[in-house]
């Protein structure tokens, strides 16, 4: 039978051609959570379109990764034997979200911000919104939200002290992914960007205007070493359009040379 | 005396090839009025004949086991010399072949080239598309990508709909419970050897079958008239017709020019046109990735089956279609040849297309 099983296929997969496509439609399904919450309406609803819109749905971090439970089971989905949390209290925030933001944590915890937590500082939510999650960027050091707490100075020397760093490796990504897309193979580079980016994420959440310049020379030197990496993968792929654009002439006016001839033909023996 | 006629002299007494070349080029007439679309025979030729070579050349590298599999294609992309210039030709060349196969049926269709004696021409071609489309299918895994992976999950998914026997074939497919190792070297065998194999041999066969029968006059001009019908074989010669060699031969050429900058063109300056970002992302069977479309030649039937209520009756309707396609030749059998002279079929016809179109777009969007 196993000797014959390729040719047998065949003829399955041809008669399946016209009824495959169609199967793909229930492809992705979604945990209990999200079709339960996102049935609701009022605070329990809420967080569901709020996520959708968040960095960490982008990132594949749903529901349960963060408030525990089990995604699969409507029943026992908020039970705590599966390790359902819930929602944390105000100055148990850091440390929830710190279970996976280490780094970040630490660098908080010894920071202004961290020191007044629990007498009116600011937490992880404060400044990145809860289930609307945003992404870490320079956006979020800004006049609006920084001035809710205090004056805007200071934080905008820190923005200014971050804005080149920062600029470069959004740049830099990017780039990444736009090559990743072409088919590059970017994951070396990708892994260092992203380590760069957490550790100088991290450096500004000690929101320490003295230390973030200090050591922007250090990121600076091992971003140049990617961007270098980058544009030599450009510089092949602007080449390629060039042969490309090349080939591409050559190819039509081939075509257009064998018309003429197959014209030349056709006066040649009257043709229509 | 020259080496070329001296070589020719010593084929020709063996085989006799200056006879040969007579009766296959430059004696045989082919129909003055042959339009553009008459070259899409020879644009696929090219174009399969291309795969073949990418096909083997990617073979050199590739890995057929899924420990290894998108390890090799990410490796004949980025390291081996050129890989990403023999890869992109082999997906998007895929591609256009679809493309040129689709413009072949529908030129064939329009110009009622199917009627005798050529259903046989038909029903062969219309193997050969299905083939062809097998093809994109088993070639699809063979990346090991997510869009591999889920793909050909849902894809192989789809034949437990069938009553009775429909869990079995599913197991049979993949060769176990879920995608993995089996199908992988299911999908590879035929893919480079099975399929290819047929192809060939269907291809053949439909060529051997044109040859046969003549090529068809194109059904325009004052002078055209339906011919009488057939009562015994009769190959359809072209006394007033221009030789195929040198001078059809040329327009061949053109067309496959044509189709080979536009190859070029999305290979350079469009190279993920139809590759989606997830594949790109190895395969992983723990997370399904959102929003798992196929190709876009598969799209009309995808939307289709959403519009019916009941998935069988979108199933059903499918069929009905498929093989109200291949079967039409024997179901319109008169001999009126002429697009305008045919009102009804025109019609269904632009209707048909339009109706694919915006299913494939709603599809895509939906």
């Amino acid at each position: 039978m196993k000797k014959y099983s390729a040719a047998l296929i065949l003829p399955i997969l041809l008669l399946l051609i016209p009824i495959i496509a169609p199967s793909f439609a229930a492809a992705a399904e979604e945990t209990v959570c999200l079709q339960c919450h996102g049935g609701q309406t009022g605070h329990l609803g809420e967080p569901v379109p709020l996520w959708r819109e968040s960095v960490h749905q982008a990132n594949g971090i749903s529901c349960h990764h963060c408030h525990g439970g089990d995604p699969t089971d409507f029943a026992m989905a908020m039970r705590p034997e599966r390790g359902f949390i819930g929602v944390p209290a105000d100055n148990d925030i850091p440390a929830f979200c710190g279970r996976c933001h280490v780094g970040v944590l630490e660098d908080y915890q010894a920071s202004a911000h961290g020191r007044a937590l629990g007498s009116g500082g600011p937490q992880c939510v404060t400044c990145h919104d809860n289930h609307r999650v945003l992404r870490a960027s320079i956006d979020l050091i800004n006049p609006q939200d920084c001035s809710r707490c205090h004056d805007y100075g200071r934080a905008e020397e820190l923005r200014q002290a971050v804005s080149g760093t920062d600029a470069l490796i959004t740049g830099l990504e990017n780039d990444l992914a736009e090559l990743h897309r072409l088919g590059f193979d970017t994951k070396p580079m990708s892994g260092t960007v992203f380590s760069l980016r957490n550790d100088f994420h991290r450096l500004f959440h000690s929101v320490d205007v003295e230390k973030v310049r200090s050591k922007t020379a250090v990121f600076a030197q091992d971003l140049d070493k990617v961007e270098k990496e980058v544009a030599a993968i450009q510089s092949d792929l602007g080449k390629r359009k060039l042969w490309g654009g090349a080939m591409v002439v050559l190819l039509v006016l081939a075509g257009l040379y064998a018309l003429l001839i197959h014209k030349s033909y056709q006066e040649e023996t009257g043709e229509d | 005396m020259s080496l070329f006629k001296g070589l020719m002299d010593y084929l020709d007494v063996r085989l006799g090839v200056r006879d040969l070349i007579r009766q296959n080029l430059t004696g045989y007439l082919v129909p003055r009025r042959a339009n553009f679309f008459y070259t899409l025979g020879a644009v696929l030729l090219a174009l399969f004949s291309l795969q073949f070579v990418t096909g083997l050349l990617l073979l050199i590298h590739y890995r057929p086991d899924a420990a290894n599999a998108f390890a090799s294609v990410q490796s004949i992309m980025n390291d081996v010399p050129y890989g990403w210039l023999v890869r992109y030709a082999h997906v998007v060349g895929s591609n256009i072949i679809v493309i040129a196969l689709l413009l072949h049926m529908l030129s064939v269709l329009f110009m009622a080239s199917y009627k005798k004696p050529r259903e046989l021409t038909w029903l062969v071609g219309f193997i050969a598309f299905n083939l062809a489309l097998a093809l994109c299918l088993t070639g699809y895994l063979l990346p090991w990508s997510q869009l591999s992976y889920w793909a050909t999950t849902v894809a192989t998914d789809a034949a437990g709909a069938i009553p009775v026997v429909g869990e079995m074939t599913v197991r049979f497919l993949r060769g176990g419970a879920m995608v993995g190792e089996a199908t992988l070297g299911r999908f590879f065998a035929l893919h480079v050897m099975g399929l290819p194999l047929l192809l060939g041999a269907v291809i053949g066969l439909h060529l051997f079958l044109m040859r046969r029968a003549g090529i068809s006059r194109p059904p325009f001009g004052p002078d055209y008239e339906p011919p009488a019908p057939l009562t015994t074989f009769r190959h359809e010669d072209h006394p007033d017709g221009i030789p195929f060699f040198p001078h059809y031969v040329t327009k061949d050429l053109a067309g496959v020019f044509f189709f080979l900058a536009a190859l070029a063109w999305v290979i350079f300056f469009a190279p993920v046109l139809f590759i989606p970002p997830t594949a790109l992302e190895p395969a992983d069977p723990f997370v399904t990735p959102p929003h798992i479309k196929p190709e876009w030649y598969f799209l009309w039937a995808y939307q289709t089956l959403k519009i019916f209520p009941s998935k069988v009756v979108g199933l059903g309707a499918q069929g009905v279609f498929m093989t109200l396609l291949a079967v039409l030749p024997f179901l319109d059998i008169g001999p009126e040849r002429r697009p305008a002279h045919r009102p009804l079929f025109v019609a269904c016809y632009s209707l048909g297309i339009l109706l694919m179109v915006a299913l494939s777009i709603w599809g895509h969007y939906s």
